[in-house]
């Protein structure tokens, strides 16, 4: 691993910094404490429209919404919000093959104390969804990671996973 | 508690008032009735019960400048009552939001919902802090409110309390994915965008 000595605001910028570069410009968001700088950064930015929301599987739906009009959604949330989002993910984004970029923080990660349970759950449930997805860590890997999601996403015209962990938002003790 | 209008009376009615609208309507006999009366690829259906109105401020925030208008289903908005406050929060100036509370879940085959039982939509809308939020009984009611809403050009919420039943109208006409491409087709030719691209082939650029 080659994380930077970047403090966790910095971080945040970077991540948030990757999303833009690969062109989305409307977030859905409802945080996780390990997100707490970059909803931040995200509240602060004057580019994306952000939309905080009170449960996920509504942000499925606002970001099918913006994608049919032309924006490049992505919808950030815990791993645990994945599971709350599932059957708006299936009956809309995949249903109507719909490119969205979904940012999951990855509870339960190895390392993790606590969320073991979601963290189990996390990648077989976004497998049995056809959903691809990949592992955020190094913080060098964010711009690319970002930009080729939403090529994937685009070209397979579904949903695409990126998963946040600790060790890229530098939140772990 | 008495429901003395009908849905597919309250759509007719407004079909021909919404111009170039963007209009999300939840699955069921609501957008087979709206497609039948307001025939248009700036139709979309949502079938994701509770993500009508959600589907609709994604729209709407995304072209700001364009009327979306959500025809939301009672069964529907039970589901995601949290997205009030989401759109409450954004205060879309562009946003219409219709329910239309039969008291059923229609599509499933007549159970009650909890609106037969009592629940208000107009006041958990006005709780939640939504400023225009309005209820019809009669057709002449609900054209005159969704009248108001369009001239108003403010987020507004209209409960139209109708009796369960559909119209006399053909089936929806399109599988989701013809519709999400006709759709969106419409909204690049009416908006000038490119939003789909054909792959071009990695030999393109050599000759």
């Amino acid at each position: 691993m080659t994380n930077s000595n970047m403090d966790a605001k910095a971080r945040a910028a970077a991540i948030l910094g990757g999303m833009k570069k690969a062109g989305i410009d409307l977030i859905a968001s409802l945080p996780d404490i390990n997100c707490l700088d970059l909803i931040g950064a995200l509240e602060r930015d004057g580019e994306i429209i952000h939309v905080p929301l009170c449960r996920e599987e509504e942000g499925v739906g606002i970001c099918a919404g913006a994608r049919l009009v032309g924006k490049k959604p992505a919808l950030l949330m815990q791993n645990a919000g994945l599971l709350n989002s599932c059957n708006g993910i299936v009956t809309t984004g995949i249903q109507l093959e719909l490119p969205l970029l979904l940012v999951v923080y990855y509870a339960g990660d190895i390392g993790d104390r606590g969320f073991a349970r979601v963290g189990t759950a996390t990648m077989p449930v976004l497998d049995a969804l056809g959903i691809r997805h990949y592992l955020l860590r190094d913080v060098e890997a964010i711009d690319w990671t970002f930009k080729n999601a939403w090529v994937l996403a685009e070209d397979s015209s579904r949903p695409v996973a990126v998963l946040l962990t600790k060790d890229v938002l530098g939140t772990r003790a | 508690m008495g429901r003395p209008m009908k849905r597919h009376e309250c759509l007719k009615e407004i079909a021909g008032t919404v111009g170039d609208a963007l209009v999300v309507v939840c699955v069921g006999g609501t957008s087979s009735e709206w497609n039948a009366y307001r025939p248009s690829d700036g139709n979309l259906r949502c079938w994701t019960l509770g993500l009508t109105s959600s589907v609709a401020l994604g729209m709407a925030l995304g072209l700001p400048h364009r009327q979306v208008i959500a025809l939301d289903g009672d069964g529907s908005l039970l589901m995601n009552l949290c997205g009030l406050p989401t759109i409450m929060r954004k205060k879309p100036k562009n946003l219409i939001h219709v329910v239309f509370d039969n008291g059923v879940y229609e599509s499933s085959g007549g159970t009650k919902t909890a609106t037969a039982e009592g629940v208000d939509f107009v006041a958990v809308a006005r709780g939640v802090g939504i400023k225009n939020a309005f209820g019809a009984d009669t057709v002449e009611e609900f054209k005159k409110l969704f009248a108001d809403a369009l001239a108003r050009r403010e987020h507004t919420f209209i409960c139209a309390r109708v009796e369960p039943g559909r119209g006399e109208v053909p089936p929806w006409p399109w599988p989701d994915v013809e519709n999400k491409y006709r759709f969106t087709r419409h909204i690049e030719q009416t908006e000038g965008v490119s939003i789909l691209q054909a792959r071009i082939p990695g030999s393109w650029k050599k000759s």
